[in-house]
C-alpha cells in the first residue's frame, strides 16, 4: 500500500464518520415529527435509608370505626403518626378512600391539645399550611387528588410526637339485589402515568410502594356497627376473616378476626341483608338551620327476562399490562370465559388486548360461533401481562372501528384494575360517544380504583362491576348478560305531590340497570307532607310506585345534608370531566366551602398555634410507603426494560482471543509457505 | 568543565561504559519501576472493581512481544524514543495531583510505550507498541461516562433508520420506542467494549504483521468504523428481537460474541492486508 491508498482510506473513513455523525444532528426528513415525550411522575419502589436519624415510616397505626344507622354509614378514621427517629419530619401519605364518601371533618390531637382542622381554598390551604411549616408549627393538611384518592401532610412531627389526626366522612349505602355493601380501601394502587396524561406531572402519583409480598408495620383495624330498624341477616366479608361480636336482631358489631394476616392491601367489603330480603326504601327528611334535605330511595321492580332479544355487537377492552400480571390477569381470564363463552351465536364480538400498545384479535367483529369463541378464549389465555397501560389509545382504537352493521347496537366492556391516572380523558371520550355505545366497567383485584370504573360506567349509561376473585366471575357474568337482556327500568322520572322542592339531584334520573333502588336526593320547604311518585318503563310495561311522606324529622339524619352536597359536587364535577377544564372550579369550591366538605378545590387544613420547632428548616420530608395491593405483582411499579447489552466480558475476551489465534495460525502458514515454495 | 574532559576520570569512563552496556530489559525495568505509582492506581482501580480488567490484556500482550523479541532487543537504543519515555516518566510524576490520575497515567503508560519501542527490534513499529500501553489503562468506565451517550444516541439513531420499514419505531434520546414497546440502548450497549477489544486486536494484528506506524495509524479510522458498523448491527438485530416477544440471554450473547468476531475478523484483514510492511 502506498502513501495514496493510505491518504484515500482517511479520506474514505473521515467521510463516514462525518456521515455517521450528521445522521444524529439532522435525522431523517419525515412527514411529521414526533411530539418530545413528557416527563412523568411514576410510582417507584420504597428503599429504606440506614439513617437512623430520620424515622421513614412515621404512620404506626390506622384506625376506622364505622356506624351504619340505617343506609347511612359514619366513618371515622384515625391515622396515628409516631416519630421514632431524632430530627423532625414532614410526614407524607397518600391514601384511598370511598368513592361516595363526603369527607366533612377533621381534628389533630397532639399531646393534650385538640386543634380542629378548617375548611380552606386548596390553594390558600397550600400556603397557610407552608407558612405553619416554615414557622416551626405542628400542622396537617388534607387535599384530595381523586374522589377516592386523597393525602395528608403532617409538618413539624418532633422526635418523640404522637400525633392523632382524625377524619370523619359519610356515605349512602345503596344496596344491590337486595345486599347492602359497605367498602373501605385501604390502599391506593400503583397508578400508570401517561405521558399524555393531563396529570403527567402530579406530585402524589410518584409515591413509594413496599415489595410485593411485605406487609406494612403500620398496624390496621377496623371497626363496624350496624343498626337497623329492620332486622340484619348475612353478615360476611367477601375479604377478610371477621367475627360478629354483638348481634341481636337489630344490631351488630363486626371486628376482624385474630390472626388474619395483612389487612390493609386489599378494599375491606363487609355485605349484609335485611330480613325479608327487603330493601329501606322511603323518603327521609332532614330540617336544618336554613336549609332542609331529603332523600328518597325507591325499591326497583323485579327483574323480568324477556323472550326477544336484538343481536348485538361486544368489544371487550382488556388490559394486560403490568399491574395486571398474574392473579389480576388470572380473574379477568376466568370473567372472560364466562363473558365471552355467554354470548348467542347472532351476537358478533371482538376482543382489543391493550397494554402500551393494543391489538384486536381479529381484524372485524366475528359471529360468536364456538369456534372463534374457543378461538378468543385461548388467544386470552395466552397472554402473561406486562407493559404501561395506555387506556386511552385504545379507547381510541375501539371508536374507530366500524360497526359490524349500522343497526345492530354496540356494547363495550373494559376490564381493567384501573390503576391509571387519566380517569377524565376516559370519561370525556366515552361521554363523547355515547351514541355509538353504552360502556360496561369490570374492574379486577382487591384494590380496584373505584372512581374510574364507577365514572366510566357513569359516562357510558352502562354498570359498574368488581371482580375481586376468580370465583366471583361467574355471578358477575350472569349479572351483567341480565341486565344487557333489558334494564329494570327506563325513562325514569319522579314527581313530589305536596312536597315543595328545589335543588333535586340528579336533574334527569338514569336508567336503572341493576336491580338498585332509584334515589333522588334534594331540599325541601314548607311542610314535611305529600309522596314521591317514581314513573317507568320496566321490561313488562309501565311501572308507578309512589311513597308517602312521613313528617318525622330527626337529627339522626344530618348526614343528608352533606350526601346532597357530596352528590351535586359529583355531577358537576363529572360534567366538568366531560366538558374539559376547570369550568365548574368556582361553584364546586363555594359549595365545599358552605357545606364544609373536602373536594378537588377545597382541602381541610389543622394548625397547632404553637411553634414547636426552633430550626424547621432542617425538618425532612419523608414519604409514607404504602404495600403493594394484594395479587398484584412488582411489575406494576418496575418492570424491567429490555436492553441490547454487550455480551459478557470474559466471552468477548475470548473471541477476540480466538479470532486472533486463527490469525497467527494462518500467518504462520504463509511465512512456512514462503521458505518451502 | 568539558565533557571531553571527564573521559579523562576513571571512574567517569568505566560508569560510562557499564550504563551503555546495560542491558535492555534493567533500562526497561527501571522505567518500569519509575511508574510505581501508576501501577499501585491501576491495581487499585481493578481491585474495587470500577473498571474491566481488559487491561490486564493488554499488558500480557505487551509481555508477550518483549518475550518474543527477547533475543533481538537492540543493544543501542533508539535515543529520540528513550529520551522521549524519560521526558514522560518525569512528566507523570510532576503532574501527580495536578491533574486526574487517569492524564498522568497516560503519561506515564506513553513512558512504557516509548521505552519498549527504544529497544524493540525495527520491524516491530512502534505506534502499535504504544496503543497496547495505553490500552491498559482502566479505560472503560471513562469512556463510557464521556464517550458513552454520543455512541449510544448513533447507534439508537441507526437502528432506527434500519428498522424504520418494518416497525412503527421512535427514538427518545438513547431509547427506542418499538411498536409500543420501549427497548433501552443503554451504557452496556454502547459498544465501548467491542471498541476497545477492536482497537487491541487491530494493535495486536499490526504488531504480527510487522505493519509500519504510518500504515497502522492510517487504518485505524477504517477500525472505528467497523466497530461502529458492527454495534449498530448488533444493537439493531437485537432491538428488533426485543420488539418480536424478546430474547434470552443466552440469545443475545450469541448473537454479540457472533458480531465482534466478524468484526475482530474484518479489523484483523484491514490490519493484514498486504500493504506497506516491513518484512
Amino acid at each position: 500500500m502506498n502513501s495514496k491508498g493510505g491518504l484515500w482510506r482517511w479520506l474514505a473513513s473521515a467521510t463516514l464518520g462525518c456521515a455517521a455523525a450528521g445522521l444524529i444532528a439532522a435525522g431523517p426528513a419525515r412527514a411529521q415529527e414526533p411530539e418530545p415525550r413528557l416527563k412523568t411522575e411514576s410510582p417507584y419502589f420504597f428503599v429504606k435509608s440506614d439513617d437512623p436519624s430520620v424515622d421513614q415510616l412515621p404512620l404506626k397505626a390506622t384506625r376506622v370505626d364505622v356506624r351504619i344507622s340505617g343506609v347511612i354509614a359514619d366513618v371515622t378514621v384515625t391515622q396515628q403518626y409516631r416519630n421514632e427517629g431524632t430530627r423532625a419530619i414532614e410526614a407524607r401519605y397518600v391514601f384511598p378512600g370511598s368513592t361516595r364518601a363526603a369527607v366533612y371533618g377533621m381534628n389533630v390531637r397532639l399531646a393534650d391539645r385538640l386543634v380542629t382542622a378548617q375548611i380552606r381554598e386548596k390553594q390558600q390551604a397550600r400556603v397557610e399550611y407552608q407558612k405553619a411549616k416554615t414557622e416551626g408549627k405542628t400542622a396537617a393538611l388534607l387535599e384530595q387528588h381523586r374522589p377516592n384518592v386523597f393525602q395528608m401532610n403532617v409538618a413539624n412531627i418532633m422526635p418523640g410526637d404522637d400525633v392523632r389526626v382524625e377524619l370523619r366522612y359519610t356515605e349512602l349505602l345503596v344496596p344491590q339485589s337486595g345486599t347492602y355493601e359497605f367498602v373501605f380501601p385501604t390502599v391506593v394502587g400503583p397508578r400508570y402515568n401517561s405521558p399524555q396524561s393531563a396529570d403527567a406531572q402530579a406530585k402524589w402519583l410518584s409515591q413509594p410502594y413496599l415489595p410485593a409480598g411485605q406487609a406494612t408495620p403500620s398496624a390496621f383495624d377496623i371497626h363496624v356497627d350496624i343498626a337497623s330498624p329492620i332486622g340484619i341477616k348475612e353478615v360476611r366479608s367477601t375479604s377478610h376473616t371477621v367475627e360478629v361480636t354483638e348481634k341481636d336482631d337489630r344490631h351488630a358489631g363486626i371486628a376482624l378476626a385474630a390472626g388474619g394476616g395483612a389487612a390493609n392491601n386489599r378494599d375491606y367489603i363487609l355485605q349484609y341483608r335485611l330480613a325479608g330480603d327487603r330493601v329501606e326504601s322511603g323518603v327521609m327528611l332532614y330540617r336544618g338551620d336554613g336549609e332542609n334535605f331529603f332523600v328518597a330511595m325507591v325499591e326497583p321492580p323485579q327483574h323480568v327476562a324477556t323472550a326477544a332479544i336484538n343481536p348485538r355487537e361486544y368489544i371487550f377492552v382488556v388490559d394486560i399490562s403490568g399491574s395486571m400480571h398474574g392473579f389480576p390477569l388470572d380473574t379477568a381470564k376466568a370473567l372472560l370465559r364466562e363473558l365471552i363463552g355467554g354470548l348467542r351465536p347472532s351476537d358478533t364480538f371482538n376482543v382489543l388486548l391493550f397494554e402500551g400498545s393494543n391489538r384486536f384479535l381479529a381484524p372485524r367483529s366475528v359471529p360468536a360461533t364456538p369456534a372463534n369463541i374457543e378461538r378468543a378464549i385461548r388467544t386470552i389465555n395466552e397472554q402473561g401481562g406486562g407493559g404501561s397501560t395506555e387506556i386511552v389509545p385504545a379507547f381510541r382504537r375501539v371508536y374507530a372501528e366500524p360497526k359490524a352493521s349500522p343497526d345492530v347496537a354496540r356494547t363495550i366492556v373494559v376490564v381493567t384494575d384501573g390503576y391509571v391516572s387519566v380517569e377524565r380523558e376516559v370519561f370525556q371520550m366515552v361521554r363523547q360517544h355515547l351514541s355509538e355505545a353504552n360502556v360496561f366497567a369490570f374492574g379486577i383485584g382487591g384494590s380496584v380504583n373505584r372512581h374510574l370504573m364507577e365514572g366510566i360506567a357513569r359516562a357510558g349509561m352502562g354498570e359498574p362491576f368488581i371482580v375481586t376473585k376468580p370465583s366471583e366471575a361467574r355471578a358477575q357474568a350472569q349479572r351483567f348478560r341480565r341486565m344487557i337482556e333489558a334494564p329494570v327500568l327506563t325513562s325514569v322520572k319522579a314527581r313530589f305531590e305536596g312536597l315543595q322542592v328545589y335543588d333535586v339531584e340528579p336533574p334527569q334520573l338514569p336508567d336503572v340497570m341493576g336491580e338498585r333502588p332509584v334515589i333522588v336526593f334534594g331540599k325541601w320547604k314548607g311542610e314535611p307532607q305529600g309522596q314521591v311518585v317514581i314513573e317507568g318503563r320496566a321490561a313488562d310495561g309501565p311501572y308507578r310506585q309512589s311513597i308517602a311522606v312521613e313528617g318525622n324529622t330527626s337529627r339522626d339524619t344530618a348526614a343528608l345534608r352533606h350526601l346532597w352536597a357530596r352528590h351535586r359536587i359529583q355531577s358537576l364535577s363529572d360534567q366538568e370531566a366531560q366538558e374539559g377544564g376547570d369550568r365548574q372550579r368556582a361553584e364546586i369550591t363555594q359549595l365545599g366551602l358552605r357545606y364544609g366538605l373536602l373536594t378537588q378545590y377545597t382541602s381541610f387544613l389543622a394548625v397547632d398555634k404553637v411553634v414547636r420547632n426552633p430550626v424547621p428548616s432542617d425538618a425532612v420530608g419523608v414519604d409514607q410507603p404504602s404495600p403493594m395491593p394484594q395479587g398484584v405483582s412488582n411489575l406494576a411499579v418496575g418492570a424491567t426494560v429490555p436492553g441490547t447489552p454487550e455480551p459478557a466480558t470474559w466471552g468477548a475476551i475470548l473471541v477476540t482471543l480466538s479470532v486472533l489465534a486463527m490469525l497467527a495460525r494462518r500467518l504462520r502458514r504463509q511465512r512456512a509457505g514462503r521458505f518451502t515454495a | 568543565m568539558n565533557s571531553s574532559r571527564l573521559y579523562t576520570l576513571p571512574r567517569v569512563l568505566e560508569w560510562s561504559i557499564r550504563i551503555d552496556r546495560a542491558p535492555a530489559l534493567l533500562w526497561i525495568a527501571c522505567i518500569t519501576l519509575a511508574l510505581l505509582p501508576t501501577w499501585v492506581w491501576m491495581a487499585r482501580r481493578l481491585a474495587d472493581g470500577s473498571d474491566d480488567p481488559l487491561g490486564l490484556l493488554a499488558i500480557a500482550a505487551l509481555a508477550l512481544v518483549l518475550w518474543r523479541h527477547r533475543g533481538r532487543l537492540r543493544v543501542a537504543p533508539r535515543l529520540g524514543w528513550l529520551a522521549l519515555a524519560t521526558g514522560c516518566a518525569l512528566l507523570s510524576a510532576m503532574l501527580a495531583g495536578a491533574l486526574p490520575p487517569l492524564a498522568t497515567s497516560l503519561v506515564a503508560l506513553a513512558a512504557l510505550g516509548c521505552v519498549l519501542a527504544a529497544f524493540l527490534p525495527a520491524l516491530v513499529a512502534a505506534a502499535p507498541v504504544i496503543g497496547l500501553a495505553l490500552l491498559s489503562l482502566p479505560w472503560i468506565a471513562s469512556l463510557q461516562f464521556y464517550a458513552g451517550y454520543p455512541l449510544r444516541a448513533l447507534t439508537a439513531e441507526a437502528s432506527r433508520w434500519l428498522l424504520a420499514p418494518f416497525f412503527a419505531i421512535e427514538r427518545m434520546g438513547t431509547a427506542l420506542l418499538v411498536d409500543g414497546r420501549l427497548v433501552m440502548v443503554d451504557a452496556p450497549c454502547s459498544g465501548v467494549q467491542m471498541l476497545w477489544l477492536g482497537y487491541f486486536t487491530a494493535c495486536m494484528t499490526a504488531l504480527w504483521t510487522f505493519r509500519s506506524s504510518g500504515s497502522f495509524l492510517a487504518r485505524l479510522p477504517a477500525v472505528s468504523v467497523l466497530v461502529l458498523a458492527g454495534n449498530v448491527v448488533r444493537n439493531t438485530v437485537l432491538v428488533s428481537l426485543e420488539a418480536t416477544g424478546g430474547a434470552s440471554a443466552a440469545v443475545h450473547d450469541a448473537i454479540g460474541l457472533g458480531v465482534l468476531a466478524l468484526v475482530c475478523g474484518a479489523i484483523a484483514w484491514v490490519m493484514a492486508d498486504e500493504g506497506e510492511r516491513h518484512v
